[in-house]
């Protein structure tokens, strides 16, 4: 495995996608205590869920159109909270 | 600097301040211990404030007391109306003696009152301070202000300003602790407990004020035979209140008992103690620029517009530098 | 594209954003550390659910009260994991709740717990890790090599050392918390192992030490001489080893030793009232250190109770308390000043009144001591460095340790 930094996001932008990455780990463990049992909650977990996903998903493809980060077909791009660098990792 | 020395002769002595004497019994300080208080008075050059039981003193008692200048505290209930008729200050504890009371223009009178009351019956006190030298309002329940007591008491300022506006334009200078006061001072001038004023109780120990006596005895700060021990006096002094400091409310009390009882720290004000002050304090604004519209009148002051009511709000604000250096410098001084 | 990983130190998490909220769960622990300073633990009083319901109802429902970003729900004792079961239900609760309510820290928080590590492998701890790994932080205290650690923690009654009981669970911590540091607290009689023990530590695979003295008066004649000592071969250990690369010890600090300006560094040290406690009568506070079992001499500091809520006038000498003003001149004139911590309870328990506005100064010689081989640290590492041509790479990577100091 290698790492190589392709670029770096604001402050701002690594909050939001630092924001959304807390999010989807709460919501995957909340997902394992609670059933469909409690079913307002249990909707309002998964409609959650769907949309975390998707502003998730947005995010790394909006950053990606802005910055032209390097790419690669047999890796992906890691976020250092740290530094807001953004590594690409191959395997 | 010490400068008063305020000597209980009686557990039952009046309360003259926030603080209530409780369920003591009769319990009158030992001659002997009179006479060492009064000895240790001279000898510190402290002016000595008697505050007096509601009952008539021994005879020897009083000799004992007229051997040294002093001032007398009495209560408007003590059965000695001799006594009441020398009094420098006297004490009200409800509304109803004071409405039936004769007052003397030449004497300074203390109200101990509840906040309910204060605000049933304040129009009374136009009346008052017309008749008196001084008036002084201890509300003795003000940790248990709400918003709804800050925003009355807020507006019975206001009415009352505008009476004290009217004397003074008429040519009097009416004397009334929560107006009058801050329109006259350039500086803080609190109570003063622990710094300029230290208590003697029955007992012969020393007490921060009579406050600290009532709530616990043990907590003394000395003895006549030793002396004065008072643990971290720094804390007593204006610049060891971070939010003090930082304050012009200067007409405020800055009660170290009610800061102990409210904050648990000496130097650390309640939110209710700050916001009363400071309503106070800005009702004496407006009366200061009213009095003005008139004619000059006190130019040397100059109050502030501000936009909160504790310091405590906005102490991410606060101007340290100046403070520090000043505290720096006392630390060199004093340590 | 897109995986994510994240990089942090889950111990210095969201620094100085989150609010600490701590849970005193019990007050009963398997040890009794000579060194402890909770003086009335006991086994009676463990906290109950009603207790631990109300108190998180309280806080959730009061948002506006807390807008810290971030929230480190944090468990302590005597020692957490006795009380696994609570604190399972406790987490799911707060998991529930907060995604319920819309509460902003859904989105920022963490449990954390400091542990002595004896119960770490069974099943109820394990799955209750399992199901919360994401949002852990654990740190395990051990103290050094098995006579430095068995010469304080030892067990109740038996006084039996704990070493072994705790150091058969570290590999396994590791495994699920691979940057886990630990703790280490130094008196007086564990001075003659300093060296030995945080070199033991780094042998274990631990990688950050974070290690302090007690702030307590404990200190002997000629301490401070002793502590030097062992902190200068400490130092020549690290670099001659090379452990500085990788391997963090919290005594060695750059920031270490300087004068503070009155004026802007005067911030209190200690976060006593920006954290919030609660115990199992429901009574509040403004850090554990203020509860009544860890206090000698002094009453509780109870800032209100579960059921009226916090009285916010016993949080503003806290949260107006500054450096100068608690200090005395010595540590106001002092030019290494920097670095030279306090802990607000230990103030408090031994000030000459009931305030926290008098700094205790018993570590004063120890600083001193610390200061000096710190600056013999610092000064052989960068000439060994910048002989080596290393420094610049040094500086680019170097670990940092964590100055917490509870």
């Amino acid at each position: 495995m290698t790492k190589k930094t392709v670029g770096q996001v604001t402050e701002e932008e690594k909050n939001e996608i630092l924001q959304l990455f807390e999010r989807r780990n709460g919501l995957n463990e909340l997902a394992k205590i609670l059933t469909p049992d409690n079913d307002t909650l249990y909707q309002k977990l998964v409609k959650d869920m769907g949309e975390t996903g998707i502003k998730f998903q947005s995010w790394w493809d909006l950053m990606a159109a802005k910055y032209q980060w390097e790419g690669s077909e047999n890796g992906h791009w890691e976020i250092n909270f740290d530094t807001c660098e953004i590594n690409l990792v191959t395997e | 600097m010490l400068e008063y020395l305020i000597i209980q002769l009686d557990d039952t002595s009046t309360s003259y301040c926030h603080y209530e004497i409780g369920a003591k019994e009769h319990k009158l300080m030992p001659l002997e211990t009179l006479k060492a208080g009064i000895r240790f008075g001279m000898l510190e050059n402290l002016m000595i404030q008697f505050v007096y039981p509601d009952y008539k003193l021994p005879d020897d008692y009083a000799a004992a007391i007229e051997s040294i200048d002093h001032n007398k505290i009495v209560s408007s209930l003590c059965e000695d109306e001799a006594l009441k008729a020398e009094a420098d200050v006297m004490i009200f504890h409800e509304w109803t003696g004071l409405s039936l009371a004769q007052l003397d223009e030449k004497k300074s009178y203390v109200l101990r009152t509840a906040k309910a009351d204060l605000f049933d019956r304040y129009l009374f006190l136009k009346d008052v301070i017309s008749k008196v030298m001084r008036l002084n309002i201890v509300i003795t329940d003000v940790e248990t202000f709400t918003e709804e007591d800050f925003e009355k008491y807020k507006q019975i300022l206001h009415i009352l300003s505008e009476h004290i506006e009217k004397a003074y334009v008429a040519g009097k200078s009416p004397q009334f602790n929560i107006l009058t006061d801050r329109m006259m001072l350039e500086k803080m001038n609190n109570c003063g407990a622990g710094i300029s004023n230290i208590t003697l109780a029955p007992n012969g120990k020393f007490y921060i004020c009579p406050a600290f006596y009532y709530e616990n005895e043990e907590d003394c700060v000395g003895n006549l035979e030793n002396g004065l021990d008072i643990k971290n006096p720094q804390l007593y002094k204006l610049d060891y209140a971070p939010i003090c400091r930082h304050c012009d409310a200067y007409q405020c009390k800055r009660c170290i008992w009610l800061n102990r009882k409210t904050t648990l720290e000496v130097n650390t004000p309640s939110h209710e103690q700050c916001v009363v002050a400071h309503l106070e304090r800005n009702a004496s604004r407006e009366m200061l620029e009213n009095i003005r519209k008139h004619g000059s009148f006190m130019p040397q002051i100059e109050i502030k517009e501000i936009d909160y009511l504790d310091p405590f709000d906005v102490r991410e604000h606060w101007d340290e530098e100046l403070l520090q250096q000043e505290l720096i410098k006392y630390h060199q001084e004093n340590y | 594209m897109g995986e994510m990983q994240i990089r942090e130190d889950a111990r210095a998490w969201q620094s100085g954003m989150a609010k600490n909220i701590t849970f005193i769960v019990t007050k009963d622990c398997q040890l009794a550390c000579k060194y402890c300073y909770l003086v009335g633990k006991n086994v009676k009083e463990r906290m109950s659910w009603e207790t631990a319901k109300t108190f998180i109802d309280y806080v959730l429902s009061h948002e506006d009260d807390f807008p810290e970003e971030s929230v480190i729900w944090d468990f302590i004792g005597g020692e957490p994991f006795l009380e696994i079961d609570l604190i399972d239900m406790i987490c799911d609760y707060l998991k529930q709740r907060m995604f319920e309510l819309n509460h902003h820290w859904f989105n920022s928080y963490r449990f954390s717990f400091s542990t002595n590590g004896i119960n770490y492998h069974e099943p109820k701890v394990q799955k209750f890790i399992e199901k919360n790994r994401e949002h852990l932080s654990i740190g395990i205290t051990i103290d050094g090599t098995e006579k430095k650690h068995d010469l304080n923690r030892v067990y109740k009654i038996t006084e039996r050392g704990s070493y072994k009981d705790v150091v058969r669970n570290i590999p396994l911590w590791l495994k699920q918390f691979p940057g886990g540091g630990t703790k280490v607290t130094i008196s007086s009689a564990d001075i003659p192992y300093i060296t030995e023990s945080v070199l033991h530590l780094y042998s274990l695979g631990i990688h950050e030490v974070n290690i302090n003295v007690v702030f307590e008066d404990v200190w002997q004649e000629g301490d401070d001489k002793k502590f030097e000592e062992q902190l200068l071969s400490l130092a020549d250990a690290i670099i001659d080893g090379g452990y500085y690369q990788d391997y963090a010890c919290s005594f060695f600090t750059e920031q270490l030793g300087k004068p503070l300006d009155p004026v802007y560094d005067n911030n209190n040290w200690c976060g006593a009232g920006r954290m919030l406690s609660v115990d199992a009568a429901g009574n509040l506070y403004p850090c554990t250190r203020f509860a009544q079992y860890s206090l000698r001499e002094k009453n509780a500091w109870i800032i209100g109770n579960i059921k009226d809520g916090i009285d916010k006038n016993k949080l503003r000498p806290f949260l107006t308390l500054d450096r100068i003003t608690q200090s005395n001149s010595e540590c106001l004139n002092c030019e290494i000043a920097s670095g030279c911590a306090w802990c607000q309870g230990e103030n408090y328990d031994a000030a000459d009144t009931p305030t926290v506005f008098q700094r205790a100064t018993a570590i004063c010689k120890m600083h001193k001591a610390r200061v000096r081989a710190n600056n013999y640290y610092w000064n052989k590492l960068y000439r060994k460095l910048e002989l080596e041509g290393k420094r610049e790479e040094f500086e680019k990577n170097k670990k940092e340790s964590n100055p917490t100091i509870c």
